[in-house]
């Protein structure tokens, strides 16, 4: 039995030679993505995974692990399972001509026409 | 809580690129020459996933390792202020390991397998883990100064090539910043404090600077491998430059404190800018490393114990129709 | 002012001793996550537990540190349930749930305390407490809905804890002047509103509570009289502050 410096440890009774069965796969259980909301109007924010049995349990688990400092006033978790992606490798699906600028609002320039029209009727 | 990632000088560095598709590599390698993040389900080269995946679960080790020192004190721990702090310390150190566990599991070895390695010894933790916290003072040194090595290490680590491991570093590089400021005042108070609390620190301390010395690992044989890691940004700073800057921030905080360090030979050169001192005991580190150190085996021990006496726990809830996917990020 | 003082050394008491027992799960959890979460609950509790020692001080007892780590087991106020070692997980969770209503009740009627001082402090402490109580009642139904083996820990858990449980509401020699005074409704009105609200979800939960006819209150806490566990615990956590209790640490 140790004997350990750590008096919690030394009451557990435990063999140093004691041998266990190796951890089975979902041992620790399935993931969760973590989304946590810091101030109401704030978009919610990914912030990492918690291991967990169930939905109720992600969001204990997420709010003590992403949210025991600061401020919080929300949190989501979704199963990592059922979320879909886009793959880094399609990432220039993003890309498109520069050509666009009807759709930008710098594209709109009209104080060259209201300056014209004021000089013209002054 | 962790040293540097241990690189193994015999390997051979030709094979570490072999047989990699070369156009990939290229690509891969400007993407990180110009200061993008790789993320998980890019292409990346089998000795960069195989690197990264020893080092975050090292480093994931470590912190659930390192949970066991300062825990020998979390029920003793002096008045409420201390009490507290120090379970919030321990407590962030299992944040920790949650985090690093989480960012490894992105590269694609399950959390199971990675505790599976843990506790049958297969998988290395930071050295000074197996030494023995014998008194509160040592829960102290332990605070201030093992954290203070983890956080320039970590710090150095955060500019690194993988995005999920760099963001994990940057939540625990913030949290390490109470710690680091928790142990100082700890060590501050004790040096300042009644002789008896002043003799139970330097002792503390003598015991402690050893495994500090040993903390970053010995001088990094300057080899092509290390060299392609570096400039993969796996590897971010040699050992001994860590060693140095770390000699350099707090040698003098501690002699602020009229505490003694236990090396004669300590001194900075102010000609070449560096530390001089007593080449550590390498050889104790690797027999320490390699299973043979006052508490490998009492904290491998407990370690199984935790795992088993949790077991009916996950198994109770573990649902059949429950399917495993890497995490995202 | 006695019966307030013994209100709050109770309470303090009780979050101190039960605090400190949950505390030492830290590191050693079932799993990585439950293992922060109950790390949090624990020093909420030794932190609310500082608190009531501060209201303690303010009435003209000694500081909260030389208080809650000099004192011997005969001067501590808490319930049995409190001191008791931790067994297994089911054991933990189950006096943390019977606990922990019981606790979020107490405060929830001191929020309307003709004690001012106090009714700020259970204000204070409410989302706290919620959580905690979300919590237990998550994983009693989870654990006692699961495999066999977890419901019968589970139940075994209840039934070895139940009379100490109902400890908790040990009456005190000052229960009518507390009531008269507005400072708290009293412990027969708490632990039938405590009975009311965990009866539905230990039944939820598939779980027994022992049949009425052999319940025995385990009391003796609340005026100093505990088990041979609390004496070690106390040894042990003012172990380093006893080195010199005079001293800063």
């Amino acid at each position: 039995m140790i004997k350990s410096l750590d008096p919690r440890v030394t009451r557990e009774q435990i063999d140093i030679d004691n041998q266990i069965a190796p951890l089975k796969d979902l041992d620790q259980w399935e993931t969760y993505e973590v989304f946590h909301q810091k101030k109401r109007g704030d978009q919610h924010m990914h912030v990492g995974i918690v291991h967990a049995p169930n939905a109720e349990m992600a969001l204990l688990f997420g709010k003590e692990q992403f949210g025991r400092r600061g401020v919080s006033v929300n949190i989501w978790v979704v199963r990592t399972a059922d979320v879909f992606t886009s793959d880094y490798d399609d990432s220039d699906i993003f890309e498109t001509v520069p050509e666009k600028q009807y759709r930008e609002a710098a594209g709109y320039k009209v104080m060259e026409k209201i300056n014209k029209y004021k000089k013209q009727n002054k | 809580m962790y040293g540097n990632a241990y690189i193994d000088p015999n390997e051979k560095p030709k094979s570490i690129i072999d047989g990699e598709d070369p156009i990939k590599l290229a690509e891969f390698e400007a993407r990180i020459a110009r200061g993008e993040k790789i993320e998980p389900k890019d292409w990346m080269p089998r000795e960069y996933r195989k690197q990264l995946i020893r080092m975050i679960e090292q480093h994931a080790h470590s912190e659930i390792i390192g949970a066991l020192p300062e825990g020998t004190w979390i029920t003793r721990a002096p008045g409420f202020k201390r009490k507290l702090a120090l379970m919030a310390k321990v407590q962030d150190e299992v944040g920790h390991a949650q985090l690093l566990y989480s960012a490894a599991e992105t590269l694609g070895k399950s959390r199971e397998a990675m505790i599976n390695d843990l506790i049958t010894g297969k998988s290395k933790y930071s050295n000074v883990f197996n030494y023995p916290a014998f008194t509160w003072a040592d829960a102290c040194i332990i605070a201030w100064l093992i954290d203070a090595g983890a956080i320039i290490n970590q710090v150095a680590n955060a500019k690194g090539s993988y995005g999920p491991y760099c963001r994990a570093l940057d939540r625990i590089c913030t949290e390490e910043s109470f710690h680091l400021k928790y142990g100082h005042d700890n060590v501050v108070t004790l040096a300042t404090g009644t002789p008896t609390q002043r003799k139970m620190v330097q002792e503390a301390l003598n015991r402690w600077w050893p495994p500090i010395m040993h903390f970053f690992g010995p001088s990094d044989k300057i080899s092509n491998h290390t060299e392609i890691l570096m400039r993969w940004k796996v590897k971010m700073a040699t050992n001994d430059d860590m060693r140095q800057q770390f000699l350099n921030m707090y040698v003098p905080k501690i002699w602020d404190l009229g505490l003694t360090v236990p090396d004669a030979n300590l001194k900075k050169n102010e000609e070449t800018g560096k530390w001089e001192y007593t080449e550590p005991d390498w050889d104790e580190f690797k027999r320490v490393i390699n299973g043979d150190g006052p508490c490998n085996a009492e904290r491998l021990a407990v370690r199984r114990m935790a795992e088993e006496r949790g077991r009916w726990v996950r198994e109770a809830l573990h649902t059949p129709k429950s399917t495993y996917v890497v995490p995202l990020a | 002012m006695n019966h307030i003082k013994e209100l709050l050394y109770k309470m303090a008491d009780d979050l101190l001793i039960l605090g400190h027992r949950n505390s030492e799960w830290t590191g050693l959890g079932p799993i990585l996550e439950e293992d922060i979460a109950f790390s949090s609950m624990a020093q909420d509790k030794i932190g609310q537990s500082q608190t009531l020692f501060q209201l303690l001080h303010d009435l003209g007892e000694q500081e909260p540190d030389t208080v809650a780590f000099t004192r011997n087991a005969n001067q501590f106020h808490n319930a049995i349930i409190t001191e008791l070692p931790n067994m297994d997980y089911a054991f933990s969770i189950m006096r943390h749930f019977l606990y922990d209503t019981a606790d979020q009740l107490r405060f929830d009627m001191l929020a309307n305390s003709s004690y001012e001082p106090l009714a700020k402090v259970a204000r204070k402490v409410k989302g706290e407490l919620k959580y905690h109580v979300f919590h237990a009642n998550t994983w009693v139904k989870k654990l006692g809905n699961a495999t066999e083996e977890s419901h019968a820990r589970m139940q075994t858990a209840l039934n070895e804890i139940w009379d100490d449980a109902l400890g908790l509401f040990e009456e005190s020699t000052f229960e009518e002047q507390l009531i008269k005074e507005g400072v708290f409704v009293g412990e027969v009105e708490l632990k039938n509103r405590w009975l009311a609200i965990i009866s539905p979800i230990l039944s939820d939960s598939m779980l027994t509570i022992p049949h009425e006819s052999t319940w025995k209150p385990n009391i003796g806490g609340r005026v100093g009289k505990h088990t041979e566990h609390l004496q070690p615990l106390l040894d042990e956590m003012s172990e380093v502050f006893k080195i010199d209790p005079t001293a800063e640490w």
